[in-house]
């Protein structure tokens, strides 16, 4: 919890999409269906219409401001709404002020130019209501709870943690750096953009279990092996990110600002349950860098990595379509 | 010293990290033994071959005139490079953002340039010279060649270089502020500079004591709505690359010009730099006596 030395709204400021469009290098515009933004998600997929030659994308905005940002009596003057798109992996903050839908009203809208170069892949979208309070201008009053991820490559709008997933021969792949894995199924690679699974094709018949579809037993068998990758995959990710951290000078570790910061934060309250995750990630780190402690970590974390993989659901059902297999069988 | 690998490409690639271990030899790291090339090409993967930006060969010969140029004081190269080098690969951030291009131009292009840059002297506490790893394959502000990219990028003012030879020629502003986001939004780096440029905050402990007493009253502060920053169009920094095709070497004694973007308003950075100068005056800057 913040401490600010003047009054502010107490609520936060609601947005959501309502359009999104995008500018191709033919200078076409190609207006994009509803179903690239979610705002259950609070998430915005530009891969969605499969263009690959797009300049830039035009995301139309509105948002509500909780009640009381024009109150009479309010402290502040010059209310001011503005969007802020941020992006840690390519250093780019761009805003746009929002207007006033009607004059007495508590939405404003307006829209956001986001460009593709200057995007790899997640952005993230924020709504800021700043006002001038005791003759100092540009105070902020009340923003988003919970940034909108604008992803610029993604077909989904999702915002969990994206997985790469690739298949290849490990013994004959052109990434020669596979082939020292050649007798493993599969690997998980956390040094990429984003954290990738490596399956390996050399073991027959992996392919065709994990496209699997149907009910039968082989669908619980692939689920049980996606959950046993899943759970590999967190756990990676999770020591990653841990041994990547970034030390403020004469101060604790911060959040990494892309994919890995993320992963922590979701992770962390089941790493170290009952605190707050700023405190939690100086635990881990202190306990990681410091005498003790680190060893005795690893049991929590390898139970958070399997609680977001599902695993026990997994098993359960696999265990499940076993005995009645077997029960079938005896008949 | 190491001199560059036996086998250098023509052409620049992408090399993932994970790929990277192999040629990451402790013997390079301690600058005796370098990699002789060609076992790294066969892990890396092709760029586009149409594209004149991945030719080696312009980078190859600025980091060979900087070794020479700065022999008796290296640190002095990076003012000299970051633009250079910036002008001369002309990348989106979109491109900049990939660390496998990096990871190419350390590993297979110019580990030597890296050593000479990185290997830290001997002292008493550390007498085996060894370079960071993560100088070759590291985040953006680490890595030895992104790190003046970004630099060059984050501190340009428009086609004006001449703010990133300010910033790159102070380490503990390029050290410090170059990790954080404050420096995302362009008033706030340029007003930075004129602070360095006008001398008003000059040494490491002034330039922390700065930035922190800027992130601190950036929790209450929307810089964005004190400041105000043109909306950026695509189009010139396209063009630019475009013309990398015909593009001569950048000039060695002059600054060379960037893309004709439009620098940031004035009015913008006049009322930062103002406004951080006020910052400044109560900012507990460690080893600095108040003065009542």
């Amino acid at each position: 919890m913040k401490i600010y030395p003047y009054k502010r709204l107490n609520r936060p400021v609601t947005l959501r999409v309502t359009s999104v469009s995008l500018k191709l290098s033919d200078g076409t515009r190609d207006q994009l269906e509803t179903t690239a933004y979610s705002t259950q998600q609070q998430a915005v997929a530009l891969g969605i219409a499969g263009h690959s030659d797009w300049v830039s994308a035009t995301i139309g905005l509105s948002a509500t401001l909780p009640p009381g940002a024009d109150a009479p009596d309010a402290a502040w003057s010059d209310l001011r709404v503005l969007a802020v798109l941020t992006d840690g992996e390519t250093n780019v903050r761009t805003s746009t002020d929002l207007t006033r839908e009607t004059a007495d009203g508590r939405d404003w809208s307006g829209s956001l130019e986001v460009l593709r170069d200057n995007h790899l892949g997640r952005a993230s979208l924020a709504v800021h209501a700043v006002g001038t309070v005791d003759g100092v201008r540009g105070r902020s009053i009340a923003e988003t709870d919970r940034n909108w991820i604008i992803d610029t490559v993604s077909e989904d709008p999702v915002r969990g943690l994206q997985l790469d997933v690739q298949k290849a021969s490990f013994s004959r792949s052109a990434r020669e750096w596979l082939h020292a894995y050649a007798d493993v199924p599969w690997i998980v690679d956390t040094s990429a953009r984003v954290p990738t699974v490596f399956v390996n094709t050399d073991v027959e018949g992996v392919l065709g279990l994990l496209d699997s579809s149907g009910s039968g037993l082989d669908s619980k068998v692939r689920d049980l092996l996606v959950a046993q990758m899943a759970t590999d995959v967190w756990t990676a990710v999770f020591h990653g990110a841990i041994g990547d951290l970034e030390v403020e000078p004469g101060g604790g570790p911060v959040f990494p600002t892309d994919w890995q910061g993320d992963v922590l934060r979701e992770m962390l309250p089941d790493v170290i349950p009952g605190v707050h995750v700023e405190e939690a990630l100086r635990q881990v780190h202190r306990r990681r860098t410091g005498d003790s402690g680190w060893v005795e970590l690893q049991t929590r974390i390898h139970y958070a990595a399997a609680r977001r993989a599902d695993a026990t659901k997994a098993l359960a059902y696999a265990i499940r379509s076993l005995e009645q297999m077997n029960r079938e069988s005896e008949k | 010293m190491i001199t560059q690998p036996n086998h250098v490409p023509e052409r620049l690639a992408l090399l993932a990290t994970s790929a990277v271990d192999p040629f990451l030899s402790e013997e390079l790291l301690k600058g005796e033994q370098v990699h002789g090339g060609i076992e790294l090409a066969k892990v890396v993967e092709p760029l586009p071959e149409d594209d004149a930006r991945w030719s080696v060969e312009p980078i190859r010969s600025l980091v060979d005139d900087a070794m020479f140029e700065f022999c008796a004081d290296r640190t002095r190269a990076d003012a000299w490079l970051a633009p250079r080098l910036h002008a001369t690969l002309r990348l989106t951030r979109r491109e900049a953002a990939d660390k496998r291009l990096w990871n190419h131009i350390a590993l297979a292009v110019a580990p030597d340039y890296v050593v000479w840059r990185h290997l830290p002297e001997a002292t008493a506490n550390r007498p085996e010279r060894r370079v960071a790893a993560d100088r070759f394959r590291g985040p953006a502000d680490r890595q030895c060649f992104s790190r003046l990219w970004w630099a060059a990028e984050l501190f340009r003012n428009g086609p004006d270089y001449e703010p990133v030879e300010v910033a790159c020629g102070n380490q503990d502003l390029i050290h410090t502020v170059l990790r954080m986001e404050l420096i995302d939004h362009r008033p706030t780096a340029q007003a930075l500079v004129r602070l360095l440029k006008n001398g008003r905050v000059t040494t490491g402990r002034e330039i922390n004591g700065l930035s922190v007493a800027i992130n601190t009253a950036g929790a209450t502060l929307t810089y964005d709505a004190l400041a105000a920053d043109q909306p950026r169009d695509p189009v010139p920094l396209r063009k630019w690359i475009a013309e990398a095709e015909t593009a001569p070497p950048v000039a060695r004694h002059v600054l060379p010009e960037g893309p004709d973007e439009d620098p940031v308003p004035e009015e913008s950075v006049t009322a930062l730099t103002a406004y951080f100068a006020d910052l400044f005056e109560t900012a507990p800057v460690r080893g600095r006596k108040s003065e009542d």
